[in-house]
């Protein structure tokens, strides 16, 4: 790819992905709004319809919240299963645009298109293909940026998305497009919070400085920032603040984690039911690695307690596993000593450090060795964990569950599954 | 107790007894090494309880009595001293070493803290000392390095109709040697579980020439003597696997390959495979084999080796450190690789001779 050529981005984010999808597969739902995510008391809204969202409803709200605000939605669990096949989909058109395509979730993605402007007109032209393809043939609509960086085009189709405003939908333009010369102009007015990487801690301590805007920020010096957000925060944030993002589009680059959090109706209060819902979480993430066709190497834990505490502990093995009870055994050996403590209102477990299954070592298969007190687990598990697979490509992740998963059925827990956020 | 000798003579009896000393440990006895002089005889032993080395030395004594060092520290310093004369002289409360202008001073464990080991029971018999070291060669590789599975880190010795079998296996690969001119070592049906790693000692022993081993049976342990080293091992309690059963009757597929160029060509592909557990694909097809590593970080390697195949087109990947270890152990100029498929257990042996087998399994790939 030539250098001087200017760079071009462009940012494809699905319109409230979970909802519609849903709502493409039952159309007597069109219209009405429609909340997917957990149902239970702590449930958390994974992704709410537009309709849904001009009463106030809006994505990672708590499920009870969105269903006070908004009593008439439907209200669903997701079936994450369509929507990664949608995902794929999705996918299979974006990749007629640019080889530089990168995933970022089921329902975003970034494209860099600097080398396809002779191929598909200027950046305008080439949104609306985009757009007008996705519609065509996943029915469902989209909202495209452009811009020099992925930072710009992030920002851009966020602006071009639809609006809940004070009861109304405002229809979104669908398309926006922010050139070079424009980008100091378009990210000014923006909140702080906008910038990739400012977190809420964050933007509370430049809210302390008094400064909300973006505007502020590039007005800041660079020392200024620094002494407010640490040397490397401090730097990037300026960079960031003057439309300056040299993030490349990593094409092919795959869910960098797979993970699952449930937010429980009551507080678990027993360490083995904490256990219980690791192995049963992570039995399901290593299903869910194995069908994407990769490994993984890291295990992730994470413990909410009931005071919003957070305990977050991993472990990364020295070669690419694929097995449940391998993600399993990690799990709850990080849970270790964690117990109840106050009440557990969150558990997550997540698996990264994703590599594809072909460079996954392979498995050193061991002699048929009849040892006492020994089992022959892990080749017999790679031979069930493949038969579990099967069984849930057919029938659903909760067609099947370790016995370990089902030891005791819930009476407490709302099914609260806490999928990923969508934007 | 008061000797004085050469300091190569000090060092070679100290470093042999400190190799069964626990070296890691906090100060205490174990970690010591006992001198013991009698005479003009100084013993040297070091011991962790599980395995002890025990040597005698001729030293010019001039007060018999028994001292025990810090043994890797006094090892130490031995090495660093002068060439030439070594005087050490000491009781319970210190230990003077000296040579030429320089002294030391030590503190001593106290001799009663040295592990009581057990006296070796008085039937001998020998073993042939270039056979035995060629089996230990082949065999106690072979046997498993983590103490999770105590069994498998020991080398099975048992008496056999027709000689003396070696058995070990960490459950990846298994290597079975056959010592004919041993009839009679252990008596008959007798199995004794020996750790690896005193084997691996013993190896050690025997790499210097030929001398006359003799072993002597007790009922917990097992003592080599070689010459004047004595070496005794605890033996370790339990069952060894049932593995006769894992061993294929005969295989479909027979590779013939040169040995040393089946060796190097696995040592040069490996290079690429930067972790232990990366395996190395072995192509089987026509009257060539190709090697192929291949990692996402690093890249891949590929070698084609002449070789004599028979058996259906196939590819087997193994672990190279395993492999390589089977094809190292193989006497002779060729090795024979036999496989049933590529997901159950190969099969390494010499060409000729029927009394050495590696078995090892594969590992599966995607």
């Amino acid at each position: 790819m030539s250098s001087n050529r200017p760079r071009v981005v462009l940012h494809v984010d699905m319109n409230a992905f979970f909802a519609s999808v849903e709502v493409k597969e039952r159309p007597w739902l069109a219209g009405r709004p429609v909340l997917v995510g957990g149902t239970g008391r702590r449930g958390v809204v994974a992704s709410a319809s537009y309709e849904a969202r001009t009463c106030g409803a809006r994505s990672a709200m708590p499920m009870g919240q969105a269903r006070r605000l908004c009593p008439q939605a439907v209200v669903l669990p997701g079936n994450f299963e369509l929507y990664h096949s949608y995902s794929r989909r999705l996918h299979e058109v974006l990749a007629r645009f640019s080889p530089l395509v990168e995933a970022v979730g089921l329902d975003e993605a970034y494209l860099d298109v600097s080398g396809a402007g002779g191929l598909f007109g200027p950046p305008e032209a080439m949104a609306a293909s985009v757009r007008q393809q996705v519609r065509a043939e996943l029915g469902l609509d989209c909202s495209v940026g452009a811009g020099p960086n992925k930072l710009v085009a992030k920002l851009a189709s966020k602006a071009a998305k639809p609006r809940a405003c004070r009861g109304r939908l405002l229809a979104g333009p669908g398309i926006v497009v922010v050139a070079e010369a424009e980008v100091l102009d378009f990210l000014r007015p923006l909140p702080v919070a906008s910038l990739w990487g400012v977190g809420p801690a964050g933007a509370a301590r430049l809210a302390r400085l008094g400064v909300t805007s973006v505007r502020q920020v590039a007005a800041l010096s660079p020392g200024a920032l620094e002494a407010a957000l640490g040397r490397v925060a401090g730097k990037l944030l300026h960079e960031l603040a003057w439309g300056r993002d040299p993030r490349p589009v990593q094409p092919g680059r795959p869910a960098k984690s797979v993970g699952r959090e449930e937010t429980y109706a009551y507080d678990l209060v027993s360490a083995d039911e904490m256990r219980l819902r690791v192995a049963r979480m992570a039995d399901a993430v290593a299903s869910r690695v194995r069908r994407s066709g990769q490994a993984f190497r890291t295990v992730t834990l994470k413990v909410r307690y009931a005071d919003f505490t957070t305990v977050t502990r991993s472990h990364t093995f020295p070669a690419p596993q694929v097995s449940g009870p391998v993600l399993a055994g990690q799990a709850e050996a990080l849970l270790g000593g964690l117990g109840p403590a106050g009440g557990v209102r969150l558990l997550g477990v997540s698996a990264s450090g994703l590599v594809p299954a072909q460079a996954c070592p392979g498995h050193q298969l061991e002699l048929g060795l009849a040892l006492p007190g020994q089992s022959r687990a892990e080749a017999a598990w790679a031979r069930v964990s493949a038969a579990v697979d099967q069984v849930r490509a057919r029938f659903g992740d909760e067609a099947v569950a370790p016995g370990s998963a089902l030891a005791r059925a819930a009476p407490r827990t709302g099914k609260g599954s806490a999928p990923a956020r969508e934007g | 107790m008061k000797l004085r000798c050469e300091r190569d003579t000090m060092l070679e009896a100290l470093s042999l007894a400190a190799r069964a000393s626990s070296g890691r440990s906090a100060p205490t006895a174990l970690g010591g090494v006992r001198l013991q002089l009698q005479g003009d005889k100084l013993g040297v032993t070091g011991t962790d309880q599980d395995l002890t080395i025990a040597t005698t030395v001729a030293v010019a004594g001039s007060g018999d009595g028994t001292v025990v060092a810090p043994g890797r520290l006094l090892t130490d310093i031995v090495r660093a001293l002068p060439a030439g004369a070594v005087s050490v002289q000491g009781d319970e409360e210190e230990l003077h070493v000296s040579a030429g202008r320089a002294e030391f001073v030590l503190r001593p464990y106290r001799v009663a803290d040295f592990p009581h080991l057990p006296a070796p029971a008085q039937s001998a018999v020998s073993l042939p000392t270039a056979g035995l070291a060629e089996a230990l060669r082949q065999v106690v590789r072979a046997a498993s390095s983590e103490d999770s599975r105590p069994v498998l880190t020991g080398v099975l010795l048992a008496a056999e109709p027709d000689g003396l079998r070696l058995v070990a296996t960490d459950s990846y690969r298994l290597a079975v040697k056959e010592l004919h001119d041993a009839a009679g070592v252990l008596p008959e049906g007798q199995r004794v579980l020996v750790p690896s790693r005193a084997l691996a000692e013993l190896q050690r022993l025997l790499a210097g020439g030929t001398v006359a081993v003799e072993m002597r049976l007790g009922p917990r342990d097992l003592v080599f003597s070689v010459g004047e080293v004595q070496l005794t091992t605890r033996l370790i309690e339990g069952e060894f696997p049932p593995y006769q059963q894992l061993i294929p009757f005969n295989y479909p597929n027979k590779l013939v390959v040169a040995r040393e160029a089946f060796l190097d060509g696995i040592r040069r592909v490996r290079l690429v495979a930067r972790d232990a557990t990366t395996p190395v694909r072995i192509s089987l097809r026509g009257d060539s084999i190709e090697l192929n590593v291949v990692t996402v970080d690093w890249g891949q390697a590929t070698e084609q080796l002449d070789a004599k195949y028979e058996g259906a087109e196939m590819t087997i990947a193994f672990n190279p450190q395993y492999l390589a270890d089977g094809v190292e152990a193989i006497p002779g100029d060729e090795v024979v690789l036999e496989t049933l498929d590529s997901l159950k257990p190969a099969t390494l042996k010499p060409t000729g001779a029927a009394d050495y087998l590696y078995l090892l399994m594969p590992v599966r790939v995607s």
